[in-house]
């Protein structure tokens, strides 16, 4: 079997589907890329058998057949060359490949590509089909508020929700908590499931930012994404996701309205001096006047700053981690953020400003406080 | 003198200061001062109690507990602290037994600590009772004999406690300097005299030699620190290791430990000796809890968290085991209570009859608990905050658990610093009046 084909396409597409390779993977056959080669039609496979990625490329080649070719030495070698075709040539008796480049040949050692794990096929799924650009916002506004605690893991995925009314995204980890919520995009069947977060993270990479449609099928164990030349499956994560719905309180009186990149760069200023495994820091709010301090005792570290903001409601104290907020600050987009509060022992709701301009998009991020006093 | 003041508060720049003085002066050239009050619970009792004057006390409590301090009087009998109070009664039978009272303790050490704050720059509080204090460089403006002399004077004067102290190039001289002329009384060790002044005293003197070690050394036919000053270092090394060589260094008055104005607190505990053995799982579950809610409320009021639990316990025989898990920083009583008791369920499985439990909270941070989305509910987070406040306006006992109520804690613990609350068999009585009367009278003016 053989196959020519640019160095620069492929790496292209290998670097973005080798996240799913894992170091010390189950079976040693997955430390290695899939190739199956149809004529001119090459599709390559990476998993760990919870996540498979597969991408398709055109090659040169009047050849079939398929083989496993180890992911790291073969990314590796690619990083080096410039711009040049490759020749792939591959004894499918003993398989050995045999790369040629300008410069020189290498051989290296490959495993049956009949060895290779199969991917799992989708019976009985639901189907629904969103923009790109909407999935990628979804995950991206959702994704760092998951948890890693290997104790509840339906925490550490990406709870979605699909309704006739609108489509939910929902990450927590017990402290703070992500609903991203989509009225514009619906589905007839109402469904749910967990995607877990490395398959997320692989998909935020690789989705393509011209308007394209993401379909996307699902059933109880997986859940399946397709979109140009990119075909993603992954396991779902098992279990029941807790009532967030509950959780979110609604009656908060006071409303603290406040410039967002102002917020986020006193957060993160006054949170070096916080303490290093808490990074506690506490707002105090009087009037329009907001201060952000912080200390540590320890080592007799502390910051205080004031901002201006409008804010309506009773004067309060609350703190939180640093890191929660800053997070959440740096993930909403306006010019101005709201902050609901109701008492300094209940949850702080962070929502985008009156500037918010994306129709159909609603955000809502929820940040425990920390005990004061 | 300024500077020295500030760097006080900033452990970093003083252990850097610190560094900077052992290096820039000799080592001899320090003079450190050992102050140590008088068998100090006695002299706090006594000026309390005035009637206690001129009588062998001991203050210690329960049947099998230990004597935590005693007058110079019972130590002519032989009565030493930690012996068992029973061999204490033996010995020195017209001795009067008196509990402690950890507050006035803790306030009068305050007292003593405020007044060498004000006074001078660097020092360290290494118990409650013992203070070491860094003249280094102060000579230049006042001699530091006479300026210790002094201070000496003015704690008597203004807490009515006697202290004595010793003085010389390092912390260990200087304690065991303040050792050989206790009581109510005072001396220097010139530089360069370290040597001759420990070599008569018996090697049971210098700090770290515990009762196996001199008995080890007795063996050895050491009796005299002068013999372990003429022993060569590898010899102390081959014995007893690592601290075999620190101890043959603190014989020959070399002890470069800087007095360091700062401790981090890195565990809280309390452990409880039964009055008798136990094997009554369901009652030593409840005085687990009553530990875990005591210092739960004690982290939250120091504003800590715990990240590691530990649990102790002693069967009859003295086989002790222990068993420790590492947490989410936390310092509920609910979530701690859980893990408590599932190490305990872990920890004993031995059909035996138990002597001690206790609990150990470490790695401790300050900062507030995070409060969790699904595991607190805003009930429990505000009953914990009512409850705190009761218990720092009406006193800790006043409100707690029904399951850690049947039990009281060992009230009085010199070395952890439980607060008081009555002992022994009057315990139940009493502790239940005391829930009685948190229901019959709960104050209507707290603000819950």
């Amino acid at each position: 079997m053989k196959l020519i084909v640019s160095s620069f396409t492929l790496l292209k597409q290998l670097q973005s589907i080798s996240g799913v390779l894992t170091t010390n993977a189950t079976i040693p056959i997955l430390e290695n890329f899939l190739f199956q080669l149809n004529n001119n039609e090459l599709t390559i496979t990476a998993s760990d058998l919870e996540t498979t990625i597969t991408t398709r490329l055109k090659v040169e080649s009047k050849d079939k057949g398929t083989i496993a070719i180890p992911g790291k030495i073969l990314l590796e070698i690619l990083k080096t060359f410039n711009e040049q075709p490759l020749t792939f040539s591959i004894n499918d008796k003993n398989n050995i490949i045999e790369i040629s480049s300008d410069y020189g040949k290498y051989k290296l050692n490959g495993e049956k590509g009949e060895d290779y794990p199969r991917v799992p096929v989708i019976d009985k799924s639901n189907h629904i089909e969103l923009p790109s650009a909407v999935l990628h916002e979804a995950i991206n506004k959702t994704i760092f508020a998951t948890g890693n605690d290997d104790l509840r893991p339906v925490m550490s995925g990406v709870f979605c929700q699909l309704s006739d009314d609108s489509t939910v995204f929902v990450a927590t980890d017990a402290h703070r908590l992500v609903r991203y919520r989509r009225t514009d995009i619906k589905s007839k069947q109402a469904g749910s499931f967990i995607l877990p977060k490395k398959p997320l993270t692989l998909l935020k990479n690789i989705l393509p930012s011209e308007e394209t449609r993401v379909k996307v099928d699902y059933n109880e164990a997986n859940a399946f994404f397709s979109f140009e030349n990119y075909e993603l499956i992954c396991r779902l994560i098992d279990g029941r996701y807790p009532n967030y719905e509950a959780v979110i309180p609604v009656d908060n009186p006071n409303v603290l309205t406040i410039d967002r990149v102002a917020f986020l760069n006193s957060i993160k200023r006054v949170s070096i001096f916080a303490n290093k495994t808490t990074y506690q820091v506490k707002l105090s709010i009087k009037g329009s006047e907001l201060s952000v301090s912080a200390e540590d005792v320890d080592f007799a570290n502390e910051a205080n700053e004031r901002l201006t903001c409008s804010y309506e409601g009773a004067d309060m104290d609350i703190a939180f981690n640093a890191r929660f907020l800053a997070d959440m600050v740096a993930n909403l987009d306006t010019e101005e953020i709201l902050v609901h509060m109701s008492l300094p022992n209940r949850a702080g709701i962070l929502t985008p400003g009156k500037d918010h301009a994306t129709k159909g998009e609603d955000i809502l991020m929820l940040v425990m406080p920390v005990m004061i006093g | 003198m300024i500077f020295l003041k500030r760097v006080r508060y900033n452990r970093l720049y003083c252990n850097h200061y610190i560094d900077c003085i052992i290096s820039m002066a000799q080592l001899s050239d320090r003079q450190i001062v050992h102050m140590d009050l008088d068998c100090f619970f006695v002299s706090v009792s006594r000026l309390l109690h005035p009637e206690l004057n001129n009588k062998p006390v001991i203050v210690g409590g329960g049947e099998r507990g230990v004597v935590a301090a005693c007058s110079y009087e019972t130590r002519r009998y032989g009565v030493h602290s930690a012996m068992p109070i029973r061999q204490a009664k033996r010995l020195c039978p017209e001795a009067v037994i008196i509990r402690g009272d950890y507050d006035a303790y803790s306030s009068h050490s305050d007292m003593v600590n405020e007044i060498i704050s004000e006074k001078v720059p660097l020092y360290e509080r290494s118990s409650i009772d013992e203070f070491y204090i860094d003249f280094t460089g102060m000579d230049r403006f006042f001699g530091s004999y006479k300026f210790a002399t002094e201070l000496r004077q003015c704690i008597i004067r203004e807490t009515g406690l006697p202290i004595s102290f010793g003085m010389s190039a390092n912390k260990t001289v200087s304690k065991v300097a303040t050792d050989e002329v206790k009581p109510n009384n005072q001396m220097k060790v010139d530089s360069g005299e370290e040597k001759f002044f420990l070599a008569p005293l018996s090697v049971r003197k210098i700090p770290m030699v515990g009762e196996k070690t001199y008995t080890l050394l007795r063996s050895m036919g050491v009796e005299k620190v002068k013999t372990v000053q003429e022993m060569p270092v590898e010899l102390m090394e081959n014995v007893l290791g690592e601290n075999g060589v620190s101890i043959w260094k603190k014989s020959n008055g070399i002890d470069p430990s800087p007095v360091e104005p700062y401790h981090e607190q890195k565990s809280m505990s309390t452990e409880e000796t039964f009055e008798q053995d136990t094997i009554d799982v369901q009652r030593m579950k409840h005085i687990l809890i009553a530990m875990t809610e005591k210092l739960c409320f004690r982290l939250r009021s120091e504003r800590k968290l715990t990240a590691c639990v530990a649990v102790k316990i002693r069967y009859s025989n003295f086989d002790t085991h222990t068993m420790q898990c590492r947490i989410p920083y936390t310092s509920c009583d609910h979530t701690l209570i859980k893990y408590v008791k599932e190490l305990f369920e872990k920890l004993f499985h031995r059909r035996l009859l138990i002597r001690l439990i206790g609990v150990k909270f470490s790695h401790l941070i300050g900062g507030g608990h995070q409060i969790n989305l699904f595991e607190d509910s805003e009930e429990i987070i505000n009953l914990y905050q009512a409850m705190d406040k009761m218990r720092l306006r009406y006193g800790e006992d006043k409100i707690q658990r029904a399951a850690a109520l049947s039990f009281s804690l060992r009230g009085f613990n010199p070395f952890n610093g439980l607060s008081k609350s009555p002992v022994g068999k009057q315990t139940r009585d009493t502790l239940l009046l005391a829930d009685g009367d948190v229901k019959t009278s709960a104050p209507d003016n707290t603000e819950i």
